[in-house]
């Protein structure tokens, strides 16, 4: 589909030059291919319908150079970062590169290989699925990141292997002197009946400026289960473009909770694709933003057997002169009968330049269908600050609890205790900061 | 404790006036009820008195506890011991009543120079207060009001109005919602809480309240004004006679007693 006349060059197309050489035949096999729909690709713009309301001119007008030319700082205290119950199942990753000193494998019980994907060139799991599942139109960013990434995530689960720690995915982006490029990767395979937590967590660790384009690919065999926390906490003037795309089989869960808090310029593209019969998947999102912060989410939910439950709850808190853009697709294609899917996305705007763009996207062709969505753009209910403060809150008290109340419910499900416990405190530090800052202004 | 003097409220900018002058007095160790028909303005009162800022006191006086409180928050006026059990009570989804009835009783202790509650003490001492209301304890880990039956609410305010500890009591219309084995179990609740340090204000249209909370004065309200005042016996004739002998009353300018 891909037009064979050459793309415009842009700085993603510009820094192609600089891309690793493959360590093996099959690596320069994809690099080869993604190098080629690259420069057959044209960066977006705010013309094509997909990206109306999101305007990459921060990204085409910064002068990235490649990482081994950004004078990167290193990292401290890494260590902070850890969650306890990976203390033996976690990869770190600084820049995209992976930090074997910091990681720990081994706490994963029988069936179970987790490691840096460079190391698995000749896996016969990684040559049948990396850069194979990963399926977004035209789009640069994937391109991008199959020709120029180098390590990634690899996590393999064996038939009815259960993990018996949650994994911790851990990827860091230090303060540099030029603006720089990571290109994270991951793939997650879990063969039938196995059971794995998955913990992706990305950190800015200072205000710097870089781009990060983690690319996630998540295959769930029969039976399977997967749990997956997706952790955006980038620096304030990063640029984060992530599309992670997961294929649900036979009687598999997969349940995916994505936790937006950092970067100037996000935009996450989140996909379930139904294989077969009888799954049960979950895109739930929170997104807490404020300042200049653009945060935009185009999720895509494809039913294309009978017999699913699929569950999302997008909810935004918006502040400052924050702008926030969901479009969420729900595909039920015409052999899809006996769907249950839910899709909510509820819009808190706490400031008067705060903007919201939603669109919720049903396309449904079969017949036997529940498909209940909605989206809502609101404010603080007054009586409800009211009836707070008749109880002795102050009124920023009260508006601090009702907010935190907002925000709280899509991380309820997530099931590993501390990082419960750490998005609590994130979201308990973004109402606080809030309400300070509106009692100041 | 509390003197109303000419109060007149409106809705606030809007010029809808709903208060037109409203006295009363109440002294501690008082129960006062205050009647009226639909729309009389009872609802109206108890918020404007509680602070709500939908309305804006345009005229007279709200004396508590000798100071005008007119320019208090309604927060302040709960730290001073003014409490509103709501005709509506407010659905408050995601905070739990725990977490609200704790962050409560912990700000009004500390304005009051009470001792703060640690959570267990906390947790003793609230669950004595649902013994009082006979209330389950399940319904301290649900969310404020979320999904309960229009009874269950009721029950929550005095068990809210238990725990904090009052010195003015507001009661809109709690009585409506609740079944005969639910009023009475509230009722006794109120009469338990009711001392000779704090007031109550019932505002209801039954007389049937009245059975189990015997007040000491009865006011009617009409159009925005009380336009007669008694003794209990008032609101018998009520129950009696209705309101319509009482309509030319609320057309006569200043204090109708
Ligand atoms: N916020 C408001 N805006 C407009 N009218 C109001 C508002 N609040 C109360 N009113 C009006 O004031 C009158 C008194 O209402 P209310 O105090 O609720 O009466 P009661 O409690 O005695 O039934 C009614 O006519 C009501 O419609
Ligand atoms: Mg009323």
């Amino acid at each position: 589909m891909a037009n064979l006349t050459k793309a415009e060059p842009s700085i993603l197309h510009n820094l192609a030059k600089h891309a690793p050489e493959g360590n093996s035949v099959s690596w320069s096999e994809i690099r080869g291919k993604n190098l080629k729909a690259l420069n057959q690709t044209a960066f977006p713009h705010k013309k094509i319908e997909e990206w109306r309301f999101t305007d990459l001119k921060p990204v085409e007008r910064t002068a990235f150079v490649p990482l081994n030319e950004a004078g990167t700082l290193p990292a401290a205290d890494i260590e902070k970062y850890f969650i306890p119950e990976s203390d033996r199942s976690r990869l770190v990753f600084i820049n995209g590169s992976f930090q074997e000193n910091y990681s720990s494998i081994g706490g994963l019980g029988k069936g179970v290989t987790v490691g840096n994907l460079n190391g698995f060139t000749n896996n016969s799991t990684v040559a049948e699925y990396f850069d194979k599942l990963v399926n977004y139109e035209d789009d640069v960013f994937t391109q991008f990141n199959g020709l120029m990434f180098e390590d990634g995530a690899f996590i393999h689960l064996e038939k009815g292997a259960k993990a018996e720690a949650p994994i911790q995915i851990l990827n860091l982006y230090t303060d540099s002197a030029k603006p720089f490029v990571a290109t994270p990767r991951m793939l997650v395979v879990a063969e039938e009946k196995s059971d794995v937590t998955i913990i992706e967590d990305h950190i800015g660790l200072s205000q710097n400026t870089y781009l990060t384009v983690p690319v996630c690919e998540v295959k769930v065999k029969k039976g399977a289960h997967i749990h997956h926390v997706r952790i955006q906490r980038d620096s304030i003037n990063a640029l984060h473009i992530s599309r992670p795309i997961a294929y649900v089989e036979k009687n598999s869960e997969y349940h995916s909770y994505t936790i937006t808090l950092g970067a100037k310029l996000s935009r996450n593209e989140p996909r379930v694709v139904q294989e077969d019969e009888e799954v049960d998947f979950t895109l739930d999102g929170l997104v807490l933003i404020d300042g200049e912060q653009i945060a935009d989410t185009h999720s895509v939910m494809d039913h294309r057997f009978s017999h699913a439950n699929s569950h999302q709850l997008h909810k935004v808190v918006v502040n400052g002169s924050a702008h926030s853009i969901f479009n969420g697709k729900i595909f039920v294609r015409r052999d899809a009968q006996k769907i249950d899917s839910f899709q909510e996305n509820r819009n808190l705007l706490l400031s008067i330049d705060g903007l919201v763009n939603t669109k919720p996207q049903l396309e449904i062709f079969a017949d036997d269908v529940l498909c209940s969505h909605g989206a809502t753009i609101g404010q603080l209910d007054p009586e409800e600050v009211f009836y707070l403060q008749s109880r002795g809150m102050t009124e920023e008290k009260a508006k601090e609890v009702l907010t935190y109340a907002f925000a709280l419910e899509t991380i309820e499900n997530v099931k590993v205790d501390s990082v419960h416990k750490l998005l609590i405190e994130e979201v308990y530090r973004y109402t606080k900061a809030n309400t300070e800052s509106k009692v100041t202004a | 404790m509390l003197e109303l003097k000419n109060l007149h409220a409106e809705v606030e900018g809007e010029g809808i006036e709903i208060l037109k002058g409203v006295n009363l007095k109440v002294n501690k160790g008082e129960i006062h009820a205050i009647m009226g028909p639909n729309g009389s303005g009872k609802s109206t009162l108890a918020k404007v008195i509680a602070g709500h800022p939908e309305y804006e006191v345009t005229g007279g006086d709200i004396i508590y506890k000798g100071e005008s409180i007119l320019e208090m928050d309604p927060d302040e006026r709960a730290h001073a011991g003014v409490f509103l059990a709501f005709q509506y009570p407010v659905e408050v989804p995601g905070v739990t009543n725990t977490t609200l009835l704790r962050e409560s009783y912990n700000t009004i202790a500390a304005s009051r120079g009470r001792e703060e509650l640690d959570p267990l003490e906390f947790d003793d001492y609230i669950r004595e207060k649902l013994d009082l209301v006979e209330m389950n304890p399940d319904f301290l880990e649900r969310s404020v009001n979320t999904g309960f039956s229009g009874g269950e609410k009721k029950r929550n305010e005095i068990f809210q109005m238990a725990v904090l500890q009052p010195t003015l009591s507001l009661l809109d219309e709690t009585d409506s919602g609740l079944d005969i084995d639910a009023l009475r179990i509230v009722s006794e609740g109120i009469n338990k809480l009711h001392g000779e340090e704090d007031a109550v204000v019932l505002i209801t249209h039954y007389q049937r309240l009245l059975n189990y909370i015997v007040p000491d004065y009865v006011h009617v309200m009409l159009g925005g004004r009380i336009v007669k005042s008694g003794g209990k016996e008032l609101a018998f004739e009520l129950e009696e006679k209705g309101y319509d002998w009482l309509e030319s009353l609320a057309k006569v300018n200043g204090e109708a007693k």
